[in-house]
């Protein structure tokens, strides 16, 4: 968990940050932060001044001046009402931050979930990105509000304290405070300190980044067979001693500066307050004789209290600065203006798409994807787009979908820039299986529906399984359609198959009331007679709809329309197979090679 | 609580004590250093501020010397001194360092283990949530109880010394001390349990809402997130588990928090500042028995005897007893027994040998059906074999048996006419290159992935790499770093080149047999045809073993296996099988179907 990828650690603003926090949670909920003011208050209070002081302070007061046992009697009475209404306080406001803190986890969970929707997709490509939604995810997962609220409320507290423990000092003897003093210094050194860890700790990231990685790898069924077939162990050990080896160097290389910060904060801490203060104590009691016993032990106690608060405030402003930094990474994510922007008309049914001069450029990439791209699908034709890997395939699909905009170009829909239609119209006109098809932890009805399901909803759901030709497994489910998918959290949960999973995704499409199909290698995890099958029903299913495949088997490019061929960022090849073909370009080179073996078979079997 | 704890072979005192020793073993001052520590932590501080002022305040009573009190302020001040300045010479020069050489000594010993841990441990879930969580927890365990146990040691003894003291200044004041805590502190158990009641219920609503919170996270939902409005389903399912969290959480915490405030008010309110200073004010003002300064030393000390009693049995028993079962998994972890375990003989490398197969069959530990039935086949040396069939007909189990990642069930495995299972493991296993269908890339250099050794000879690399079609270029050579784990100069390289990486692999390794899986699986047309060429060049002197899909790349093997649940069910060369008419012919024709239309146009 405390695996922090700290690689641009810059320091950001506290007090913002902690702000922007507080406000949040006070947002989401107010019995969180109020939860916490009283209950850091009321137990502040109580321990260090009621208890640790005031307590002593009057009982010994009431012995040294030999005063009534009846007195005293009142006097604890008093105590016991007071001790009591504070243990209430606290009592009743951690009981009511412990519900609030779910709560807010909740509410501002909302706000990510319904950011993230609207973010690009560019973001989940972008590392640097990624890692402020993870900081921001962490921020709930560790419980930061919390731990926000109750450093702030406990500065407070303790500054309550504070002032209270030195104010009874002062009626005492003012000079005490000479040896009280030094202790507020613990703050500063204590802060200094922190940051010394902190660098030193951020000079270990990398290594711990290689210890958590050795760890997983030789912990995860993905290494294993690779780990027990080859020697790659040896090779990741000495990674690992590496890691550790550098590790205690860079501890070694702090030692003396952290034991002096921890001296000199000793030396503040306790030494000068508890020697100086038994010093003058011992020097008033013999030649002055205006020290009385009730009036030392406030002394001496307030050392501790003193002591306990400064610490704590000191470790409440390390934490702070620490969170902050979490929260500067939630502020940034939920301030995040998505690039592509919705527009705002509603686009119809398809007729028609066209990319004009197209090219794309990936934002962390160095060279365009796409270049000057230009061609036009009509309602109705059937499209495959071919090409070796990284030509650019999946991105053009990624184009007209508008998970990115384009660099430069455009891309025309139904006559318009597709800028201008709403993202939600733009989209519902369009069904699509991705080659890396996903599937939900809901029931089966729901990720082919997509909402909750009535009885008209599962009959549709069942025709698409159907066709897509995996019904038969989900009928011979104990729930069949309402059969909840993966055992993430549900012990009678079914795990689907890789080629499975891959019909559900057709059946989503299936069930979609689309008139543009985009099929992004849609039977890679199919066996060789299920993929004709798929095949089959696709082309069923699509009839008179228009479709874009994208495929390796070129074998499926036969079955369309239309090829376009992407190569070295471009449009180098369109037209029919026939046509291409003949033109002895690439696509008929591509085909050729595949045909090869296939073809001296034709021969066998005729 | 009894009722759902788990059976553990140890008791919680033995297993602290195993890793007490464990971590003795690795490092001895680490573990007398924390005790020492711990003492000098705890025990002065409370000493002064329990007789320290007592005496002070008795001295100056009776009217004493000057001197003396110097003199107690001389002996407090050094030990402060003595106590502070070994505790961060230690801290700061050897407990840092020394820890994470014993995280290193620790986890070695488990990496060493779950390295030769039999592939089947992965298929098993309970095994493998058991040993994953006490690997992950391994290095919180050390911190964790070694700071507890250095506390309890402190703990124990400031109890007995502070005590003690109060014992000879009024045992009365040790009597109400003590029932007060007798009668109150039972209400620990029960605030731990509500507790770990909360904890168990939060985890099972909190799987479900964190299973919606990663589907808004993660990349590879993004895409079908935004094609279907299915998002609001998805918040919906989230929030219904969200709610049963504070549902949750307002059940037990006003429990919970109504215990502590009686279990606090009971023992330190009504207890120590009413009844126990009650008694010391009757015994000052009224009897006269106690002095002003045993008053104080007695009063402090009760909060000190209730502060370390309260440690000693309730928190440091709960997290003993809770590391003790995280201990018990870890030493249950290391006795762990290989069922792949090594013959007598080792194998030698050498030239490629008959692989005979007899009557094999195979069960995954779990299953109730087989997934290999009566396998028998011969592989000549030099041959290239095809393993075809549907998705789940044994194909890649069938490899996993010949690398004994697994035992077969019956019958048997024999190279050379002797049995796989009476060479080494290891040397056995050196005698294949294999590349897997889910290879996976490490976060090492080039030369290291693909020589997967720690030594590799950067020429033979390169060759590898330049027969598997990998043309990408690299800025160290073979030193290149891969991936961006921890490196963030790291090359990160696309599925085709992944696999080229890996199946480069097979070209480095010197040796006789070589098992494909899907070798060609993100490879484009082009890639694959140049792939199988440079194979059956490279492949000239190694018995090779493929498995594809596409059966274009059969076509040229000696001999093709087609299995179907478990069996095989026909056998030949693609000549052969073409002409049976077979499985093999329909999936070929299926797949070729589009192809030989054109040719014959």
């Amino acid at each position: 968990m405390a695996r922090v990828y700290q690689k641009d650690h810059k320091r950001v603003p506290v007090t913002k940050n902690i702000l922007f926090a507080v406000k949040l949670g006070w947002e989401a909920d107010k019995r969180l932060f109020l939860g916490y003011l009283a209950s850091m208050i009321a137990d502040e209070v109580f321990s260090l001044y009621v208890q640790n002081i005031l307590f002593l302070r009057v009982l010994l007061g009431i012995i040294d001046a030999e005063g009534s046992f009846n007195e005293y009697i009142k006097n604890l009475v008093i105590f016991l009402a007071l001790s009591l209404v504070l243990k209430g306080v606290n009592w009743y406001t951690t009981y009511l931050r412990q519900t609030a803190t779910k709560n807010v986890l909740k509410q501002v969970n909302n706000k990510i979930f319904r950011k993230a929707v609207s973010l690009d997709v560019a973001c989940y490509e972008d590392p640097a990105f990624y890692d402020k939604y993870q900081r921001a995810t962490d921020v709930l997962a560790w419980g930061l509000f919390d731990s926000a609220c109750a450093a702030v409320t406990a500065m407070i507290a303790s500054v309550i304290a504070l002032m209270l423990v030195i104010g009874t000092v002062f009626t005492v003897d003012p000079a005490y405070l000479i040896f009280l003093s030094p202790l507020i210094l613990v703050f500063p050194v204590e802060n200094f300190k922190a940051k010394l860890v902190y660098k030193r700790d951020k000079e270990m990231t990398t290594n711990n980044r290689v210890k958590a990685y050795i760890q997983r790898t030789v912990f995860l069924k993905d290494f294993s067979k690779d780990m027990r077939t080859s020697n790659v162990f040896s090779a990741l050990m000495i990674r690992f001693r590496d890691a550790i080896d550098s590790n205690v160097e860079i501890l070694r290389s702090y030692g003396m500066k952290l034991f002096l910060f921890s001296a000199v904060s000793t030396l503040f801490s306790e030494f000068i307050p508890i020697i100086g203060t038994y010093a003058l104590a011992g020097y008033q009691f013999v030649f002055t004789g205006t020290l009385t016993v009730s009036a030392f032990s406030v002394v001496i106690s307030s050392i501790n209290s003193v002591q306990q608060a400064t610490l704590r405030m000191a470790n409440n402003f390390e934490g702070m600065s620490r969170f902050a930094f979490y929260f500067q990474n939630m502020r940034e994510f939920l301030d995040f203006e998505s690039n592509v922007k919705d527009g705002e008309e509603i686009c119809g049914d398809f007729e028609s798409l066209e990319f004009r001069n197209v090219s794309f450029k990936y934002p962390s990439a160095e060279g365009c994807t796409l270049e000057n791209v230009s061609f036009r699908i009509d309602k109705g034709e059937t499209l495959a787009l071919v090409g070796v890997n990284g030509a650019g395939k999946s991105t053009l699909v990624k184009l007209f979908l508008r998970f990115y905009d384009v660099t430069e170009g455009e891309i025309i829909l139904n006559g318009k820039n597709i800028r201008a239609y709403t993202l939600a119209s733009l989209r519902s006109i369009f069904g699509a299986v991705f080659q890396d098809y996903t599937n939900f932890a809901i029931s089966v009805y729901e990720n082919i529906i997509c909402h909750e399901c009535d009885g008209e909803d599962k009959l549709r759901a069942e025709t698409a399984l159907k066709q897509s030709g995996v019904w038969d497994k989900i009928a011979s489910l104990p729930e069949k359609g309402d059969t909840v998918l993966t055992r993430e959290f549900d012990k009678d949960g079914v795990g689907l198959s890789g080629g499975e999973n891959q019909k559900l995704s057709v059946a989503r499409l299936f069930a979609k009331d689309f008139s543009f199909a985009v099929l992004d290698e849609p039977s890679s995890a199919l066996d060789p007679v299920a993929e004709y099958k798929m095949y089959e029903s696709l082309i069923n299913v699509t009839a008179g709809k228009t479709v874009l495949y994208i495929s390796h088997r070129l074998s499926s490019a036969v079955l369309s329309d239309r090829i376009l061929v992407l190569d070295g960022k471009r449009i180098a090849e369109d037209g029919t197979h026939e046509e291409l073909m003949q033109k002895g370009g690439i696509y008929s080179e591509m085909f050729t090679l595949q045909a090869s073996s296939y073809k001296g078979e034709t021969e066998v079997q005729e | 609580m009894k009722k759902n704890k788990e059976k553990t072979a140890h008791s919680m005192f033995s297993n602290i004590m195993f890793f007490i020793k464990l971590l003795f073993e690795v490092s001895p001052m680490l573990v007398i250093g924390e005790f020492a520590w711990g003492i000098l932590m705890h025990v002065p501080p409370r000493l002064i501020s329990v007789i320290g002022v007592k005496y002070i305040i008795d001295v100056v009573s009776e009217g004493e010397r000057l001197e003396r009190i110097f003199a107690a302020v001389g002996i407090i001040a050094l030990i402060i001194v003595v106590s502070n300045v070994f505790t961060w010479i230690f801290r700061e020069f050897f407990w840092n360092m020394e820890r994470e050489r014993v995280y290193y000594g620790l986890n070695k010993k488990l990496y060493d283990k779950a390295r030769q841990l039999d592939e089947e441990s992965y298929d098993n879930p309970d095994f493998y949530n058991n040993f994953i969580l006490t690997i992950e927890s391994s290095s919180d365990n050390i911190q964790n109880l070694l700071g507890l146990v250095r506390n309890y040691v402190g703990n124990i003894i400031l109890l007995f010394s502070i005590g003690s003291v109060l014992l000879t200044i009024d045992p009365v004041c040790l009597v109400i001390i003590l029932f007060f805590i007798g009668v109150f502190s039972p209400l620990s158990k029960k605030i731990g349990n509500l507790q770990m009641q909360r904890r168990v219920d939060n985890t099972r609503f909190h799987r479900r809402s964190d299973y919606f919170q990663r589907i808004f996270y993660l990349q590879d939902y993004c895409k079908e997130v935004r094609m279907n409005e299915i998002s609001p389903l998805l918040i919906e399912r989230y929030n219904d588990a969200a709610t049963d969290v504070v549902k949750n959480q307002k059940y037990y915490w006003k429990r919970i928090s109504g215990f502590y405030m009686i279990q606090e008010s009971g023992i330190q309110i009504l207890g120590f500042m009413f009844v126990l200073p009650l008694y010391l004010g009757y015994c000052v003002l009224v009897k006269n028995s106690l002095s002003p300064g045993e008053f104080v030393a007695a009063f402090n000390g009760a909060f000190s005897i209730a502060s370390s009693i309260n440690f000693l049995t309730v928190w440091a028993v709960a997290v003993f007893s809770e590391r003790g079962k995280m201990i018990e998994k870890y030493r249950e972890f290391l006795k762990t027994d290989f069922r792949i375990s090594d013959g007598k003989n080792k194998a030698e490398k050498g030239k490629p040998k008959e692989i005979k197969i007899e009557n094999l069959s195979f069960t995954y530990p779990g299953n109730s059906e087989p997934t290999l039935e009566n396998i028998s086949l011969t592989i000549k040396p030099y041959e290239k074999i095809a393993l075809v069939g549907y998705n789940g007909a044994g194909k890649t189990t069938l490899t996993n048996l010949l690398l004994r990642l697994y035992d077969p069930t019956e019958g048997a495995i024999l190279i050379d006419g002797e049995d796989i299972r009476d060479a080494t493991v290891d040397s056995h296993r050196d005698r294949f290159a294999a590349v897997f269908q889910d290879f996976r890339l490490f976060s090492l250099n080039v030369g290291e992935n693909v020589a997967l050794d720690k030594e590799y000879d950067s020429e033979k690399v390169m060759e590898a790499l330049s027969h598997s079609g990998f043309g990408k270029k690299l800025k160290n050579g073979t030193e290149t770093e891969l991936l961006r784990e921890f490196d963030d100069e790291g090359v990160m390289l696309s599925g085709g080149e992944s696999q080229k990486i890996a199946i480069a692999r097979a070209f480095y390794k010197d040796c006789p047999y070589v098992i494909l899986d899907e070798p060609s699986a993100n490879l484009d047309p082009v890639a694959e045809y140049n792939l199988n060429r440079a194979m059956t060049e490279a492949a000239d002197n190694k018995t090779v073993i493929f498995i594809s899909h596409r059966l274009s790349t059969t076509v040229h093997a000696d001999r093709i296996y087609v299995m179907e649940k478990g069996r095989i069910i026909e056998c030949g060369s693609h000549d052969e099988l073409m002409k049976k008419g077979g499985t093999y012919a329909r999936m070929f024709n299926l797949q070729a179907e589009k192809y030989r239309e054109e040719s014959k146009a």
